[in-house]
């Protein structure tokens, strides 16, 4: 969080820098079989993030010390594209993916009927192209749809999204300048159906009555990001209708 | 890639080409379908994303100030580079950056760099103290085949829509970058024991040798790349050369039609 608490981000009629209300999602838009060379793909826009995501396998897993005898195992790679950011991002190994990677990879290994698959990988790429604030979560997001759309079993969708504060107001869903300047922000990963939370992080300061409300934004925003994920995959199979 | 598949499917692409016929169907030198979009993505000063068969690309345009180079202190400077992710395609391993996707970078760079399209004296700011550094980067999401002439495309596209950001850099006024000509690549592959134009990832698999030639507005060679095993006779080469010319022209067509 930058911390710079008293630049004003919201008016005094209640709407943001960008007319939104404290609890309204940016504009999403989810396509899905949009990489014609991966098995499954999901190309998500959210306010002005794009993520594109491929997934492919199940497969071999190579080398053969990632392999469990008793699951599959994700490779998840998430990656800035140089000209994702106003500033251009140098190609290569950073920490910053690296942990998100990570994080993402645990997430959808909890979605994922990771058993039906022993010795073998499922391969997620989750490539960033515009950033724009979320992108964790636009990835996050993609990425389960693109996995069943390349019909890899799951438990449940996930859905991920964050809530945050500004100018000591939660909101939901933070774009560049309220990451920026804001106070808290609090992206998570919700099974839709089920209501589980399969990925979390935070940073900030939020009280615990913030926290309450930040997490009922997010679950709130899940489900309608929930019903976009599921028109996607199910518009696929009537013409590209959603 | 286990060497039986490409050997049963060699044989495919000899039999098909002793009948004058492709595996997809297309005549020798036919284009698959190829789709341009240019301003694609707001963080990038120029953009353009290409959709080439099932082959998708994007190109991005990216600005810094640096100090030029002491022997050359009134120009600027241009980089391209191509990324092979394994979002790409299933054979793409994570890992430093690959062979094949060092040698897409330098020939798309050098096809664009000398056709002289960029004067580098334009991207002088002050005199052996500031001058733009333009990296255009290409980014492969989809790899069914001829990537090289996508990212060719792409690459030009984004630059005619480069805006460069002086007002950010608080050095001067937005402006367009001036970008004088549209150098265009045409790729072919030996398929069959007969080259064909715009190779398909089967074709990729099971071919030999490839050629890739970049020409200008005028019609002028500014790079070559012969790739991989395998050799070819000049009167082979005189025949690419004159397909590219036409094919050259339609694509340049295309990209003044999209940027304008």
């Amino acid at each position: 969080m930058g911390g710079y608490g008293d630049v004003e981000l919201i008016a005094k009629d209640g709407k943001r820098l960008d007319g939104r209300l404290a609890d309204e999602l940016r504009p999403i838009t989810i396509e899905v079989g949009v990489l014609p060379a991966a098995r499954g793909s999901c190309r998500m826009t959210w306010g002005l993030n794009i993520a594109e995501v491929a997934v492919y396998g199940p497969m071999e897993a190579h080398p053969r010390k990632i392999q469990r005898p008793d699951r599959a195992v994700l490779d998840v790679r998430y990656n800035m594209a140089p000209f994702s950011t106003s500033d251009r991002i140098r190609p290569g190994f950073n920490r910053r993916s690296r942990e998100i990677s990570k994080v993402t990879a645990e997430a959808l290994e909890s979605i994922v009927m990771v058993e039906m698959f022993p010795r073998s990988k499922i391969r997620v790429e989750i490539e960033i192209l515009c950033a724009e604030a979320g992108t964790r979560c636009c990835g996050i997001t993609a990425a389960a749809v693109a996995l069943a759309d390349a019909g890899i079993p799951m438990k449940d969708m996930l859905v991920s999204v964050a809530a945050g504060k500004i100018n000591d107001v939660v909101v939901l869903d933070l774009d560049k300048a309220e990451d920026n300047y804001g106070q808290a922000d609090l992206p998570v990963g919700i099974m839709p159906n089920t209501e589980e939370i399969a990925f979390l992080q935070m940073d900030g300061d939020l009280s615990p009555e913030e926290f309450d409300l930040a997490m009922k934004y997010n679950m709130k925003a899940a489900k309608e990001i929930h019903k976009l994920q599921m028109s996607a995959l199910k518009s696929k199979y009537n013409g590209g209708v959603q | 890639m286990v060497e039986i598949v490409p050997r049963l499917l060699k044989d495919q692409l000899l039999k098909l080409a002793e009948a004058n016929n492709r595996i997809d169907g297309r005549g020798k030198n036919q284009r698959r379908d190829v789709n341009l979009e240019v301003n694609v993505l707001t963080n990038a000063e120029g953009s353009a994303k290409v959709v080439w068969g099932g082959t998708i690309v994007y190109a991005g345009v990216k600005f810094e100030i640096r100090t030029p180079w002491p022997d050359r202190p009134t120009e600027g400077s241009l980089m391209c580079g191509a990324e092979l992710r394994p979002v790409a395609n299933l054979k793409y391993e994570p890992g430093p950056p690959s062979a094949e996707s060092i040698e897409l970078g330098r020939v798309v760079d050098r096809g664009i760099r000398e056709s002289g399209c960029i004067n580098m004296e334009e991207l002088c700011i002050v005199p052996g103290e500031k001058v733009w550094g333009v990296m255009i980067d290409i980014h492969v999401m989809s790899d069914k085949g001829n990537i090289f002439d996508a990212c060719a495309l792409a690459g030009i596209a984004a630059l005619k829509t480069a805006i460069v950001p002086a007002e950010r850099f608080d050095v001067g006024e937005d402006h367009p970058l001036p970008v004088s000509k549209i150098p265009i690549m045409a790729s072919y592959r030996k398929v069959g024991g007969r080259f064909v134009y715009d190779p398909c990832e089967e074709e990729e698999l099971g071919g030999d040798e490839r050629v890739h030639i970049t020409l200008g507005d005028d019609g002028h060679v500014h790079s070559l790349q012969k790739g991989l095993k395998g050799t070819f006779s000049t009167s082979e080469f005189a025949e690419i050369f004159a397909n590219a010319n036409e094919q050259a022209k339609e694509l340049r067509e295309m990209v003044e039609e999209k940027v304008n």
